[in-house]
Formats: C-alpha cells, sequence, structure tokens
C-alpha cells in the first residue's frame, strides 16, 4: 500500500504549495520540498521486499470493463528511475527557489512541477500499460505547462504547444500500439505482457506494434528525426530544463523501451530500428551540439545525442550493453542536471547564456567553475568520472555487437567519431564560458549563494564518486534494474576506470584528442555548416502547420462559401446520389401489384399539379403569378383528396392553402418589386438537372412501393374508432385520441411559430414602398366598401360554421384544426376589410394569450387523465341526457380539441395580423378620408 | 403509470406554456427557468434509477397499445439523454439569469427554452417515428426563434441558412417515413423495426435505411450534410449557441442510433459502410475547418461537427462496446463542449470579443476560469484521465478490436487536431497578454453580448461553468460505473428484441411473427 502513497504524496502534493500561499520563497520551497521527501521515505519502506527478491505490488480496479487498473509495482528498473525522479527532483525544487524571480507565481511553478514528478513516478511504478500511458500523457501536459511557464513570451508558448503536439502525436501511437498489445495478450497488466513475448514476437501484427510503440518513445525521447521540439523546450525556466529535459521526461522514452524489451525486443527488427536511429540521433545531436551558441542550446543537443546514445545501447540488445543503457541513464541525468544548474546561475547571475558573450568566468565564480567543469568532463566522457564508464561500455558493446555484420567496423568508427564530438562541444562550452577573454564592457559577477549552488555541487561530487567507485555507488542499483529487464541475463558488471590496455580505450584516447582539435577548429566547422542550408525539422512542422492551416481555409472555403443555394444544392445532391445508389439495389422498380388503370380525372388532375409547379418555376420572377401557380397545386392537391374519399384531408389542405396564401401575398409585400436579376444560364441548368433528379429519385420511390403489397394497422382504427374513442370519424379520432400526443406537439410548434413570428415583426424596421415600381401610388381606397360590407355579413355565419364544424368533427369531417383555420380566417377578412386599427379596437384579443391557453387547456386535459390513474393523454367519453336538445355525446377529447382550436386561432391570428399591420402602420401612403 | 417517462416531455412543456402566460413578468419567468429545469434534472435521475432497475419503461399515452397509440419508450440510451438535457438545461437556466439581456428575456428567451427542452426530451423518449419527427419539429423552431433573438443582421443570416437547410432535412425525414408507413403501415419504431427485417424486399429496406441517414445527417450536422451549423451557431446570444450545441445535434446522433439499431439492423453493409465513411470525413472535416478560424465560437462549433464524428464512429463499428463508447462520446461532448461555449460567454464579457487575436491575459487576471478552461479544452482534446480520453479510448479500442484500422488512425489524429485547436485558444486567449489593441469599454450594465465586465453577474455565470468543469474530471474518476451504464446501453442497443418486447409485450411479437408466416 504504501507504494500507492509514493505515487500519491507528489501527486496530491502538487496542491500543496498552492495552498501554502506566497508567504515567502524560503518557507515556499520547504512546503513544495515535502511531498518528493515523503514519497523517497515511503519508498524506502517497500524497498525491503524488492531487495529481498520480491516484487511490491499493488492493485485497486477502476475501470475493469477496459482494463484499466490502478496497479503499481516496484522493481528495479522502477527503482533506478524513482530514485533519479525523486532525488533530482528535490534539488532542482531546492534550486528552483533560489533560481525564480522574487515576483513570479513560484507556488504555480512548483505545484506544476509537483504534479509532473508526481505523474513521472506514475510512468514508473505502474503495472498496467493503460495506466502508465495516463501517466505518460500527463507528463505531457505537466511540461506543456511548465514550458510555458513565461507564458508572455511567445517564444515559450510555441514551444509548449510544439512540445505537446509532438509528444501526443507520439502518445496516440503508443496507444494504439498498447490496444494492439492489449488484442495480442489478451490483458493489459504489465507481468502478463512480458511475459508473453513469445505471443507477440510470433503476432502477424508484431511489425506494426514495433513502429507504434516505437513511434510514441521516439517522440517522447526527442530521437532524430523527431527530436526538433526539444532546443525549443529550453524556452522553459532553466530548473524545468533541468528536469524534465535531461533528466526524466525524455528519459520516460528510454524508460519504455526498456520496460518493453523483454515483450517486444529479441528480433532483428528490433534491435536494428532502435540501434540504427539511436545512432543517427547521437550523431546528430552531437555534431549540432558543436555548432550552439546557446549554452542550454548546446545542452539541448547534448541530451539529444545522449539519449541517442542510450537508445543504440538498448537496440545493441546484448546483456551488458543493456545494462550499459542502464548505468548511462543514471549517469546522464546526474552530469546533465548538474549542467543545467549551472547554465542556470550563468545566466541568473550574468544575464546571458550566449557563449560569444561570455567569457573569463573562472576568476569570478570559482565554485560554479568547479561544478561545470567536473560535470562537463563526465559529459565528455573523461576519468575518472562517471561518463567515462559508461562511454568505454558502449565502445565495448559495439566492438562486440554483430548485428551490423560488416558495417561493424564502420559502426564501431561512427560511435568513436560521437565520443569525438562530444568531447569537442564539451571543451567547448567549459573553455568558452569559464576561459579566454571575458567582456570587459559587462558588470563584474560572482558566485551566487551557496545553497543555490549546492544541489549542483552534489551532483558533480556524485558524478566524480561514481567515477571512483562505481561498484559499490552504482552497480547494485544498475544490477537491480537490469534484472528487472533481462532477468537472469544479467552480467556480472565489473565497473572500473582501468581495465588495463584495450581497443576501447585506445578509441577513447583518440576522440579526446580529435576534440580538442574540433574544439580549436570550431569556426572553420562552423564556417563549413554554414555553407548548408539549415533545414529545421520545426521549420518543416511549422511550414506543415500553416499550409495545413491554408488547405483547410480553402478546403472550408470550397464547402462553405456562405452561398445558401450551394449548400442546398450540396445536400440535395448528396441525398439523390445515395438515395439513387440504394435505388440500384432495387432489383425491379414495379413491384408485384402493377399499375392501377388510369381515369380522365387522374389524369386531368396530375396534368394540372404538374403545370401549376412547372409554371410557378418558370415564373419565378413575377412573384405574384408564380405564387398563383403554386396555389393551383395545393388547390389540384385538395382535389385529389376529394378524388379519394378524404374530406377531412381536403377541407384541411384547402384551408390551409388560403391561410398561406394570404401569409405569401402579404410577405410579397416587403419583397423588391423588381423581378430579380436573371441568373446566369448555368446555374439554371444546373438547379434544373437538381431538382429534375430529385423529382425522379422521389418519384421511382413512391412508384416502387405504391406497386406492392402493404401491411396496416388502419383495421385497427376503423374498427376501434368508435368503441374506443368515442367519434364516427376516425381521422379526428386519431388526430384527438389515437395519436393526440402528435397533435399536442404539433400545436407547440404553431404557437412557438406564432410567437417567434409575432416577436420578430414586432421589432423589424422594414422598408415600405408607397408605390410600385412605375412610380404609381397604391390605391387610396384601402378599404373597399363592398368587402367590408359582406365581410361583415360574412362574420357571424362564418363563426357559426366553424363552431358547427368545431362539434361534429368528433363524427363527421370537421375538427378543431379546420374550425380554427375557418375562424382565423374569417376574423382575418376583418382586418383586410376595415383595416387593422378598426378591427382591434372591436376586437381587443391577445392572441398570444389565445394560443398559449389553447397550448395550456390541451396539456391540462392530458394531465387530468393522471388523476384518475391512466396515461398521459387518455379519453373518456360518454352519452348525456340533455333538456329540449336530447342525447349528446361528450368526449373528454373535445377539451383537448378545444385547445387545438385556439392554438390554431391564436397563432395563424398572431402571424397574419401582425404582418398585414406591419404593412400598414409604416406604409406611408396618403390616408383615405373617412 | 409512469410518470417519470412523461414527465420529462411535460415539465418543459408546462414551464413553457405558464413562463408565456407570464408574458411580462420578468421574475417570475426567471423564478421558473431555474425551478422548471431543476424538476427535469430531478425527473432525470429518477427515470434513470427506474431503468437500471428494470431496463426499460414504457407508457402508452392515451391508454392505446402499441402499436396503435403512442408510446413513450425510455431504455439506457434514453434515460442518459434526459439526465443530461436535465443537467445542461439546469447549468444554462442558471447561466442565462446572467448573460441573457433584458431585451432577449421580454422576447421570450425562458419559454423558448423550456420549449426546445421539451422537444429534445420528446426526440429522447419516444418510440413512434412519426412522433419523433414531430419533436424535431419543435426543436426546429424554437430553436430557430432562439437564433433571431436579438434580430442581428448576421444572426438573421444565419438563422435563415440554419431553418432551410434544416427544413430540407424535416421534408426527407418525413418523406422517408411516409415511405416507411407505405412499406409496413406501422409508425412504432419497434414494430417498424420487426417488420422490416422481415419484409421480402431487402432492397427498398436499404434505400428507406439511407433516406433516415440522410435525414438525421443533416440534423446530427455530419459531412457533408453540416453546412448549417458553422453557418448559424456562432451568431445566437452565447447561451443559446451553448444550448445548441450541447444539445440539438446530439438529437441526430440519438435519432441514428435509434433508427439504426431498432429500425434497421446494419446487416445491410453498404449502410454500415457509408456509416463508418461519413464518420471519418465528419471528423477530419470538422477539425480542419476549425484549424483555419480565429473565432472563439467558430472553432468550437467547427468541433462539434468532428466530435459527430466520432460518435457515429461509435455506431458504425456496431458492437456493444463501439456504442458504449459512442454514447460515452455523447455524454462527455454535451458536457464539455456546452461548457467550453459558456467560457467563450464568459471570456467574450470580459474583453468584449470573440476573435481570438484581440484576446488575453486571462490566465493572469482570472486563474480559475482558466482552469475551468483547461480541463474542458483538455477534456475535448482526449487528454487522460479527463471525460473526453475515456469515450476517445473506448472508441479506439472498439475500433481495433474490430480491426478498422483506417477509421481508428483518423480518429486518433483527429484528436491530435483538436489538441492543437484547444491549444491555439490556450495560448491565444489565456496566455498570451491582452494585445494593445483591445479597447472594448467596460460598461456597468448587461447588454446582450457587447459590452465588457458586469461584474455583479459574472458569479451566476460561474457557477455552472465551475460545475461542468468538474464534471469533465469527476466522470474520468466514476469511469467505471460509468461505463457499466453506458455498456449496459450499448448492449440493449445490440439487442433490440428487448425493446421490442417491452414495448409490444411479447406474445404480440409472437403472434405477428406467426401471421407473418402464414401470410405470403
Amino acid at each position: 500500500m504504501s507504494l500507492l502513497w509514493t505515487l500519491l504524496a507528489p501527486v496530491a502534493g502538487s496542491l500543496l504549495p498552492l495552498a501554502a500561499g506566497r508567504r515567502n520563497r524560503r518557507w515556499l520551497t520547504l512546503t513544495a520540498l515535502i511531498p518528493p521527501l515523503l514519497a523517497l521515505l515511503l519508498l524506502s519502506l517497500t524497498l525491503p521486499e524488492l531487495l529481498a527478491g520480491g516484487l511490491p505490488r499493488v492493485q485497486l480496479s477502476w475501470m475493469p470493463a477496459l482494463g484499466l487498473d490502478l496497479a503499481l509495482r516496484l522493481d528495479g528498473l522502477s527503482l533506478l528511475f524513482a530514485l533519479l525522479i525523486l532525488g533530482l527532483g528535490s534539488l532542482i525544487i531546492v534550486y528552483a527557489g533560489h533560481y525564480l524571480h522574487r515576483d513570479e507565481p513560484d507556488a504555480r511553478f512548483f505545484a506544476y512541477l509537483l504534479l509532473f514528478m508526481g505523474a513521472m513516478l506514475g510512468i514508473v511504478l505502474s503495472d498496467n500499460l493503460l495506466l502508465l500511458w495516463l501517466f505518460w500523457e500527463l507528463t505531457g501536459l505537466a511540461s506543456f505547462l511548465l514550458i510555458g511557464f513565461w507564458s508572455r513570451l511567445s517564444d515559450a508558448r510555441r514551444g509548449a504547444r510544439m512540445s505537446l503536439v509532438v509528444t501526443s502525436t507520439g502518445g496516440l501511437a503508443l496507444l494504439a500500439g498498447i490496444l494492439l498489445i492489449g488484442q495480442e495478450v489478451g490483458s493489459l497488466a504489465l507481468g502478463d505482457v512480458l511475459a508473453a513475448g513469445e505471443t507477440l514476437r510470433a503476432s502477424s501484427r508484431y511489425p506494426l506494434i514495433v513502429a507504434l510503440v516505437l513511434f510514441g518513445a521516439f517522440a517522447k525521447s526527442a530521437q532524430f528525426p523527431l527530436h526538433f521540439w526539444l532546443p525549443h523546450a529550453m524556452a522553459a525556466p532553466t530548473p524545468v530544463s533541468a528536469f524534465l529535459h535531461s533528466a526524466t521526461m525524455v528519459k520516460a522514452g528510454v524508460f519504455l523501451l526498456a520496460r518493453l524489451t523483454p515483450a517486444l525486443g529479441d528480433t532483428s527488427l528490433w534491435a536494428l530500428s532502435l540501434s540504427l536511429i539511436g545512432l543517427a540521433t547521437l550523431l546528430y545531436g552531437a555534431w549540432f551540439a558543436l555548432f550552439e551558441r546557446d549554452l542550454k542550446g548546446i545542452l539541448a543537443f547534448s541530451t539529444i545525442s545522449h539519449l541517442g546514445l542510450i537508445t543504440l545501447l538498448l537496440g545493441l540488445g546484448s546483456p551488458l550493453a543493456i545494462a550499459a543503457a542502464l548505468l548511462h541513464i543514471l549517469n546522464h541525468a546526474l552530469f546533465k542536471a548538474a549542467l543545467f544548474m549551472s547554465a542556470g546561475i550563468i545566466d541568473h547571475q550574468t544575464g546571458t547564456r550566449d557563449l560569444q558573450r561570455l567569457g573569463g568566468l573562472a576568476r569570478a565564480m570559482p565554485l560554479t567553475a568547479t561544478l561545470t567543469l567536473m560535470a562537463t568532463a563526465a559529459m565528455a566522457g573523461l576519468p575518472p568520472f562517471n561518463g567515462f564508464l559508461s562511454k568505454e561500455l558502449l565502445l565495448a558493446a559495439t566492438l562486440d555487437s554483430r548485428l551490423f555484420g560488416g558495417l561493424g567496423a564502420a559502426v564501431t568508427l561512427l560511435v568513436g567519431l560521437a565520443a569525438l564530438l562530444s568531447v569537442g562541444y564539451s571543451l567547448r562550452l567549459a573553455v568558452g564560458v569559464f576561459f579566454g577573454a571575458g567582456r570587459p564592457d559587462e558588470p563584474a559577477t560572482h558566485d551566487p549563494s551557496r545553497s543555490m549552488l549546492a544541489p549542483g555541487l552534489l551532483l558533480a561530487a556524485l558524478c566524480l564518486l561514481i567515477g571512483l567507485l562505481p561498484m559499490t555507488l552504482a552497480a547494485p542499483l544498475v544490477t537491480l534494474a537490469s534484472r528487472a529487464v533481462q532477468g537472469s541475463a544479467t552480467p556480472t558488471l565489473d565497473l572500473a576506470l582501468w581495465h588495463g590496455p584495450s581497443l576501447p580505450l585506445a578509441i577513447s584516447v583518440v576522440a579526446v584528442l580529435g576534440g580538442l582539435v574540433a574544439a580549436l577548429r570550431q569556426p572553420q566547422l562552423a564556417r563549413i555548416v554554414a555553407l548548408f542550408p539549415r533545414r529545421d525539422a520545426r521549420w518543416l512542422f511549422e511550414a506543415g502547420v500553416i499550409r495545413l492551416t491554408k488547405a483547410s481555409l480553402w478546403l472550408t472555403l470550397r464547402l462553405e462559401n456562405g452561398s445558401l443555394q450551394r449548400y442546398l444544392a450540396l445536400l440535395l445532391l448528396t441525398a439523390v446520389a445515395m438515395a439513387g445508389l440504394g435505388l440500384a439495389q432495387v432489383e425491379r422498380l414495379t413491384g408485384e401489384r402493377g399499375v392501377q388503370p388510369l381515369d380522365g380525372m387522374l389524369v386531368l388532375g396530375a396534368a394540372l399539379m404538374v403545370f401549376g409547379a412547372v409554371g410557378s418555376a418558370l415564373s419565378h420572377r413575377w412573384r405574384l403569378v408564380s405564387l398563383l401557380m403554386l396555389s393551383v397545386v395545393g388547390l389540384s392537391v385538395a382535389l385529389t383528396f376529394v378524388r379519394f374519399s378524404a374530406p377531412d384531408l381536403a377541407m384541411t389542405q384547402l384551408s390551409v392553402e388560403v391561410v398561406s396564401m394570404i401569409l405569401l401575398m402579404l410577405a410579397l409585400f416587403f419583397l423588391p418589386q423588381r423581378p430579380p436579376p436573371w441568373v446566369s444560364t448555368r446555374r439554371i441548368l444546373r438547379d434544373l438537372l437538381v431538382a429534375g433528379l430529385c423529382g425522379l429519385v422521389v418519384a421511382s420511390l413512391n412508384y416502387a412501393l405504391l406497386t406492392r403489397e402493404t401491411l396496416s394497422i388502419a383495421d385497427f382504427f376503423l374498427r376501434e374508432s368508435v368503441p374506443g374513442g368515442g367519434g364516427g370519424n376516425v381521422v379526428n379520432v386519431i388526430l384527438v385520441d389515437f395519436r393526440g400526443f402528435d397533435t399536442f406537439g404539433e400545436i407547440t410548434v404553431l404557437t412557438l411559430a406564432g410567437l417567434a413570428t409575432y416577436k420578430l415583426l414586432n421589432r423589424m424596421k422594414l422598408f415600405m414602398p408607397a408605390g410600385n415600381v412605375e412610380g404609381i401610388h397604391w390605391s387610396r381606397h384601402r378599404h373597399p366598401l363592398i368587402l367590408a360590407v359582406i365581410a361583415q355579413i360574412l362574420l357571424p355565419l362564418a363563426l357559426l360554421v366553424s363552431a358547427y364544424i368545431f362539434l361534429r368533427g368528433h363524427n363527421q369531417p370537421g375538427g378543431g384544426f379546420i374550425a380554427g383555420l375557418i375562424t382565423a380566417v374569417a376574423l382575418l377578412l376583418q382586418y383586410l376589410a376595415r383595416g387593422y386599427d378598426w378591427t382591434r379596437q372591436r376586437l381587443p384579443l391577445s392572441y398570444p394569450l389565445v394560443a398559449v391557453s389553447g397550448l395550456a387547456l390541451a396539456t391540462a386535459t392530458g394531465l387530468a387523465s393522471w388523476l384518475f390513474g391512466y396515461p398521459f393523454l387518455t379519453s373518456t367519453f360518454g352519452h348525456f341526457q340533455l333538456p329540449l336538445i336530447g342525447e349528446l355525446e361528450l368526449a373528454s377529447a373535445l377539451l383537448f380539441d378545444l385547445g387545438v382550436y385556439l392554438a390554431v386561432v391564436g397563432a395563424t391570428l398572431m402571424i397574419l395580423v401582425n404582418l398585414g399591420r406591419v404593412t400598414t402602420v409604416h406604409r406611408p401612403s396618403i390616408e383615405e378620408e373617412n | 403509470m409512469r410518470p417519470e417517462v412523461a414527465l420529462p416531455v411535460i415539465i418543459p412543456l408546462l414551464c413553457g406554456a405558464v413562463s408565456l402566460l407570464f408574458w411580462r413578468s420578468r421574475p417570475m419567468q426567471r423564478f421558473i427557468a431555474v425551478a422548471g429545469t431543476l424538476a427535469l434534472l430531478v425527473v432525470g435521475l429518477w427515470l434513470i434509477t427506474s431503468v437500471s432497475r428494470e431496463g426499460y419503461v414504457v407508457i402508452h399515452m392515451g391508454s392505446w397499445q402499441a402499436p396503435y397509440g403512442i408510446s413513450l419508450v425510455a431504455d439506457m440510451l434514453s434515460a442518459i439523454m434526459i439526465l443530461l438535457t436535465g443537467i445542461i438545461g439546469l447549468g444554462l437556466a442558471i447561466y442565462s439569469l446572467a448573460s441573457t439581456s433584458t431585451q432577449h428575456e421580454k422576447f421570450g428567451f425562458y419559454p423558448l427554452m423550456h420549449l426546445l427542452l421539451a422537444g429534445v426530451a420528446g426526440a429522447f423518449l419516444t418510440g413512434d417515428i412519426f412522433n419523433l419527427y414531430v419533436w424535431f419539429e419543435v426543436m426546429l423552431v424554437a430553436s430557430f426563434a432562439l437564433l433571431i433573438l436579438g434580430g442581428e443582421k448576421a444572426q438573421m443570416e444565419g438563422a435563415i441558412k440554419y431553418v432551410t437547410l434544416n427544413l430540407l432535412a424535416s421534408v426527407i425525414f418525413l418523406t422517408a417515413i411516409g415511405l416507411v408507413y407505405g412499406m409496413v403501415g406501422t409508425l412504432n419504431m419497434a414494430d417498424i423495426g420487426q417488420r422490416l427485417a422481415e419484409a421480402e424486399n431487402q432492397g427498398m429496406v436499404e434505400v428507406l435505411a439511407i433516406m433516415f441517414m440522410i435525414a438525421f445527417g443533416i440534423k446530427a450536422a455530419a459531412f457533408p450534410l453540416f453546412f448549417w451549423l458553422p453557418a448559424s451557431y456562432h451568431t445566437p446570444a452565447v447561451a443559446v449557441s451553448a444550448l445548441f450545441a450541447g444539445l440539438l445535434t446530439k438529437v441526430g446522433v440519438y435519432s441514428l442510433f435509434r433508427v439504426f439499431t431498432l429500425m434497421f439492423d446494419q446487416t445491410m453493409p453498404y449502410v454500415q459502410d457509408i456509416l463508418l465513411w461519413g464518420a471519418a470525413f465528419t471528423m477530419v472535416t470538422g477539425v480542419l475547418g476549425a484549424a483555419a478560424q480565429y473565432e472563439f465560437r467558430r472553432i468550437l462549433s467547427f468541433h462539434i461537427v468532428s466530435q459527430i464524428g466520432y460518435m457515429i464512429l461509435g455506431l458504425a463499428l456496431f458492437t456493444p462496446l463501439a456504442l458504449a463508447g459512442g454514447i460515452f462520446a455523447v455524454m462527455h461532448n454535451i458536457i464539455v463542449k456546452t461548457n467550453l461555449f459558456l467560457i467563450s460567454g464568459i471570456t467574450n464579457r470580459l474583453q468584449g470579443t470573440y476573435q481570438l487575436k484581440k484576446m488575453g491575459g486571462l490566465f493572469k487576471e482570472r486563474p480559475w476560469l482558466s482552469v475551468a478552461f483547461f480541463l474542458s479544452a483538455f477534456s475535448l482534446a482526449g487528454i487522460p484521465p479527463l471525460s473526453g480520453f475515456f469515450a476517445k479510448f473506448v472508441i479506439v479500442r472498439a475500433g481495433i478490436e474490430a480491426e478498422a484500422y483506417v477509421v481508428t488512425a483518423v480518429a486518433l489524429a483527429v484528436g491530435l487536431m483538436t489538441l492543437y485547436s484547444m491549444v491555439k485558444i490556450w495560448n491565444e486567449v489565456f496566455w498570451k497578454s491582452l494585445p494593445e489593441d483591445n479597447l472594448v469599454p467596460e460598461s456597468s450594465t448587461p447588454s446582450g453580448d457587447e459590452g465588457r465586465l458586469v461584474k455583479s453577474s459574472l458569479g451566476l455565470m460561474y457557477l455552472p461553468v465551475a460545475i461542468l468543469a468538474l464534471f469533465a474530471v469527476l466522470i474520468g474518476v466514476f469511469a467505471q460505473p460509468l461505463m457499466e451504464m453506458m455498456l449496459m446501453a450499448g448492449e440493449q442497443l445490440m439487442d433490440p428484441q428487448g425493446y421490442m418486447d417491452a414495448v409490444l409485450g411479447e406474445e404480440r411479437t409472437v403472434l405477428l411473427r406467426d401471421a407473418l408466416e402464414v401470410s405470403p
């Protein structure tokens, strides 16, 4: 269990600095130190079990359905990394406490750092691949925050974004790889995966898995050609660079490689990919480190190079090579963290990191110089420092390796070259900063406070001590780690500075001498390098982003050019194409029922409709004509309903037709009177094609269906209408009872539409023409007398008719909907005949209220059935004996229908009356004298 | 009588009607807005407990047995969607108290919101295809009215496109319903499902499937049918954008899930291929569209499109796990995307613009808002352990299991580009310093989306944002119980027989099948 707390300490502890507030820096630093130290303590509690040969584990289930468990383990490899993370982390917190400026948001900085530490610890302790991946992404996120810590700087923001995107790309590849592994193995638990090496290597998907996993690891560990984000991540504050970009985050990649070696390693694909990429990275990093001017730049490229070295060693894959890789992970972390600290100190004290502006600091900053020189010597692989040990092992392992066959010698030569270059850039760094001529114009500097130097000095001392006493200090840890990777194959390490004369030593000597020359001749080399254009991959990345943005803009503009016509055409064409594809699957268009005989009336009706539709399209430039043509279609549809004995539908269609015609006529008023300009013939042809295709497809579908047998539940309605619904008119019973819920929804729609129009019109200021295009004023007689008289006579009649239609609706053609429309039209006629104000005075009704109360009534009727314990909208009916009138059947559905009626009247009038009012109120016409 | 199935529709309808009756009373409308959505949320919880206990809860409206009347059916998917509707509704109601201008309130923002929610809830619950159409219409009209609240020119332009293209979808939908009815003579979806499976003419069934796919594809804003969305979503008041972004397109997705599991089985490979590739292209075009944008809400709008692709991918892969992943994605998206829009509203309040180039410095100024954005944005990008990761992860895993490597790779790549987009906003709005040329004057009265910094009312805007951001984290923590719900939903969808039995009654199912076997 203490393992879990080990992990939780920094994760939860990241809140500690935030909670501690900004009292003072020393206090805050101490607070931030608590979590890692606590974690170290907890780790030591688990240690005995590990040393006794056990494998301490914790398992809590989190998402077992997906194979994700909170499972942790501590083996040698985890231990090596955990010590690095926590130990270096603590030192860096101490260092950062001095490094940050007084007024910077330090609490946040420490919080990020601890979060990162926790994430990193999570990676190395995970006993479940998916959990590992989770922490993997979390490190990316934390490093994003840390790199962008100085967020006001554009470089910091861009560096943060780039590192996040690149490492996340790798992360996603890794996720895919892990999922594939999970599928092959059947489990994502690390133990199962590591034991399933045989299965994985035998799988046909092995190459894919390796490619994905390597991509992820290489992106994280900045391997060529995915290295480019690392130098730009140097925009982060230096403590961050020291911790993330040298000691820990970039090591996550190599950690993963080591971790998965038992499962995926031991094939030539694995070995060759790792060693070749590692070699390329080793050389690339070392070469470019030689030409950097920025201290942190040199260190960044050197980090790339050393990561390549580790990858190369892992790729070589011999027991000794793997042990050497683990040793170098330790060594590199120590000296590189120290070097970054010193770079930070120099920057902090002198205000620059530019080699060209630095020099001769050895006298002013003796302690810093000591620290840097020691760490640099380790980096260059000089005895008696720890770097020397791992370099010798690398050379030995390369010489031993048979991986490259005949090319072995060449590879050794290249490794030697890399060693030479690393001596070169190390020398350049050390000499450039501390010796030679200082710049006279620089103000005098001095060593920083002891406590800022202490962490770096400690690390440098460790580099030396490991070099001197490797068997005591490094070997046990490395052996333990190596056991976790290669089990019993772990070699007995024999680390020492002096093994007697050997080929690796000879190569080392040559490399050192060559490095001296390279450092001396650096300016000449730089001139040669300058001859070649520098293709920074970062440049490619940014250019790629820009190109992608442009391409997407182009694509978006193609698809989304703002033209509604184009959208419509595209939508319709898609629909037609897809439905057409479907139609092609139908064997025969004509079904088994075949075609029914035609009669004259049908042909005439169809011809009328076609005429109306085509005419309406042809005359679209003369809007009034076009409208009239459209009404021909509508009326023909009503006639069709009559022909097929659907009187309810015919009545509805008729009244809807009338109301919508009035609506369109009113709307016409606001449209420009001149015919719209003639669009290009090409577009007309296009539209004709689209419309024609749509028509064809829909007609074919209809035809195909109508010529086939159909099942239907209609019989039920016919049978149940009277006994169940209490009404003889099936259509009405369907509307208010069987499918009352639909009607309920529809009146909501209607009310909504009415309200929206009402509100919209109330706020619109529209242009009102005073006459027609020819300049002739509108008629002075707005309210013709005959119309007024007739309208007045018609009103009571029409209301009576609508009442009749409403009441009989349940048994005969009619009902609330039709009655509502009739009432609306009758009232509308008054407005037309007498004008808005006149009618308004005599009929002070709030139509929105009418519509809403209709809606409310319908809802209440529906809810009433709940009182009786029935589902919503359950109806009932009964027969009542009334004096004089006789027997009367009343259905509760009638109340619902009344709601429908009110909603229809209210909504229709809300729309039409307001549209009409707008035309009259704002019309600058000559008022007639009454 | 099972009121919990009908109440999610009735409550908002009633609230809408009552709000309209209290047309002139702003306090009353504001009160009903919060109380009504709270009630909706409570009913949502009630419903989901019932469903997780019983599997399906069915009521037949007007006591007419299926397939003759209209049935409301809640399975796990519906219940989840209703609960989410309640959460978003309440969050938005609270947010709107502060964000909505008096002018918009007078125009009827709250009643319209209620009616929109009623339409959404109706669509999630109905078991009848024509009734589904009716609720789509309710949503369409309500959303149109909400779009034009401000009456500005850009809003009108966006709204016209919105309504025209959506009406076209409705026409196609209605045509498809007509054809289905013509073919099998019933409107109950469970009944349709049974009869279509037995239908002799599978070619026609395929055509019908495609018609529905197009209709819902437009509603869901899938490729290449999404034009209306980026054209309109950035124009209205921000609370409206958020409501649309969270819920509206998801109704289209829900309908796809429902119809393509219940009515059409996916044995038609042709249909499944279209869904699969449609999903891939939707993801890609959406995310590419966002890459070129520099307006906060437009970026988010394009990402809606792209995320729709993930959900459809879940459907197209058609395994219980994939469906569960798709639903997980829907849930995560509703919460996170709404929240991002809400946050954009606050930043607009603070800085007076939606243009990224003119914004900046909010990280220093508003650390907690930054945290909320950070969580939501990175959740959208699928960074663990936030909600989006689980959605993406489940779908990707299902994709790999189904060996649909190309589409899975596309899904992963799109996640990456989403990350890029979100970082773009983060860098520009939060990290970058406020540019000199942002000279939007401070104003002291709420004035719609213009003006900046209204201190007194910001608290109410923060509250839902904070809660929704917390959800993005909690979904990750409680991934297992949630995933169990999603898996239950996915399994229910994979086995439509359960739904059919629940709606039609087991005896009837058998009877019908016998009848079909007897008659040629």
